[in-house]
């Protein structure tokens, strides 16, 4: 052996023949750092998504109960409220006044809520609005999401009159939500809860659905069957629920990324199958005269398994590193619509990672380890035949 | 060691030196979100829901965590609908625009 240890050896071995070969290492290692970038990309993405509904979580009702009229949600009635507020455990009952208004010039929708009098001032909390100043009640003003501001072309002190079935009143902007809250506010519309129904077409005393509040959340469930034996026919929808959903609508999402990967999934194990099913001519010649030259099997698989290491560590670090940037760096423009969603006022925030060092390392455990290992055997098989039989073919 | 082995020891080390790279600048990132944290708990609780606003389209639900749970025509038990009951019918366009131009004339 060289100077340096058998390791080292080996090493420089491995490089060096994988150097002979370039062209079939070049290939090998471009489809295993493509696979693992898409798989990343799709579980960066997933995995941010998730986290970024979490953290808006903090803010839920335990319970939303909703009326059902032939099947659908409709409105109810604030006295629907009473009832309910006499249940063990409740702590609070909130009808509330939101929905959906479609803007034509925008083509989409936007989301108008109605505050109460008495919610607590955004003003002076870091992050929350990006210009102006929270809403004042009966003033006609609203809080706009800034994607909903920039598209409309709306500065502060500009109104804006919405499409309604009643008159409403054109309301003035005075203050714009900011990038810490973007995700969830592009699209949002706050005015006071008046305004919201003139714009929405609901009576006085009419609520799109009733927001719980619970002494002890951990009855949520306990008191969602409450909730039905007193309002039969409502919906009811508790806090674990709410949370539950956007574990599978991402879950279900990055699946149907993952069967339509499937053809470049298949295309890969093709190729590790052909790394398991054999060596080459010239590769099996290789192997007969290291053995002729002294080297043990133990020698020649290291050198294989090196060989290997050196393909799956670059492409694994190169596809790491890639979905990162892809993802957290460029926005995951093309994954992003097929994953995220189509919304028209889409936020321009960029998405917070949440994946760690576990998630990372298991990442690459799971594209190293096989891939190494899947080269040892047709090494194995070639290292125990005689040097001369195998050189003789 | 040779210059080959020095070579490709690097390549090696390429791998868990981009882990711990991502893993740090993933870190700094999370920390900076989580010191928004106030913005986010003061918003939240006067919204509906605490979705993200990615599916706000004519066609797309905004709320899905509310909507979808026990919808009349979900594909699925507690399965968000990839395209909602309803969906196939385009809201009235054209009546809407008219509400937008009697209310600008107002």
């Amino acid at each position: 052996m060289t100077p340096g240890g058998p390791i080292p050896s080996l090493l420089g071995f491995a490089a060096g023949s994988l150097w002979r070969r370039k062209g079939r290492a070049i290939a090998l290692g471009i489809g295993l750092g493509l696979t693992v970038m898409l798989v990343a990309a799709v579980l960066f993405l997933t995995e941010s998504l998730r986290a970024e509904a979490a953290r808006a979580q903090t803010g839920l009702p335990d319970v939303v109960v909703q009326r059902l009229v032939a099947g659908r949600p409709t409105v109810l009635s604030e006295d629907d409220a009473k009832p309910l507020a006499g249940i063990d455990s409740v702590a609070a009952v909130r009808p509330r006044v939101w929905g959906y208004v479609f803007l034509p010039a925008l083509q989409g929708n936007v989301t108008v809520v109605g505050v109460r009098d008495g919610a607590p001032s955004l003003d002076g909390i870091s992050g929350a609005l990006e210009d102006g100043r929270d809403m004042r009640h009966g003033a006609h003003e609203m809080i706009a999401g800034s994607a909903l501001a920039r598209y409309m072309g709306l500065a502060i002190g500009d109104t804006l009159g919405m499409p309604s079935a009643r008159p409403s009143p054109q309301l003035r902007l005075v203050g714009t939500f900011g990038s810490a809250v973007d995700l969830y506010t592009a699209d949002v519309v706050l005015c006071d809860e008046a305004d919201a129904r003139a714009i929405l077409g609901l009576d006085p005393g009419q609520a799109t659905d009733l927001a719980i509040d619970l002494k002890n959340p951990e009855e949520a469930r306990v008191v969602a069957g409450t909730v039905i034996d007193r309002m039969p026919g409502a919906r009811v929808v508790d806090k674990s629920t709410l949370a539950r959903i956007y574990t599978l609508a991402y879950g279900r999402r990055a699946g149907l990324i993952f069967a339509a990967c499937i053809p470049a999934l298949i295309a890969l194990i093709v190729l590790a199958l052909d790394r398991s099913s054999g060596l080459s001519p010239d590769e099996r010649r290789e192997i007969a005269i290291l053995k002729a030259v002294g080297f043990s099997i133990r020698d020649v698989l290291l050198a294989r398994m090196l060989e290997a290491l050196l393909i799956a560590s670059a492409a694994t670090a190169a596809g790491l590193l890639l979905a990162y940037a892809w993802v957290f760096w460029l926005g995951a423009p093309g994954l992003r619509g097929a994953l995220v969603g189509w919304s028209v006022l889409y936020p321009q925030t960029k998405l917070t990672p949440a994946v760690d060092l576990a998630q990372l390392l298991g990442i690459a455990a799971a594209t190293v380890g096989p891939f190494v290992g899947l080269s040892i055997v047709p090494a194995y098989r070639a290292a125990i035949v005689e040097p001369m039989e195998a050189m003789r073919g | 060691m040779t210059r080959t082995a020095t070579r490709a020891a690097l390549v090696l080390l390429a791998l868990p030196a981009v882990i711990g790279v991502l893993a740090v600048d993933a870190h700094a990132r999370r920390a900076r979100r989580d010191a928004q944290g106030p913005a986010i708990d003061a918003v939240s609780p006067r919204l509906p829901a605490g979705d993200l606003a990615l599916s706000g389209g004519a066609r797309w639900l905004r709320f899905p965590s509310m909507e979808e749970p026990g919808a009349a025509f979900a594909d699925g038990i507690a399965v968000p609908d990839p395209d909602p009951a309803g969906g196939a019918m385009a809201p009235p366009i054209e009546a809407w625009i008219t509400a937008a131009a009697r209310e600008r004339a107002r």
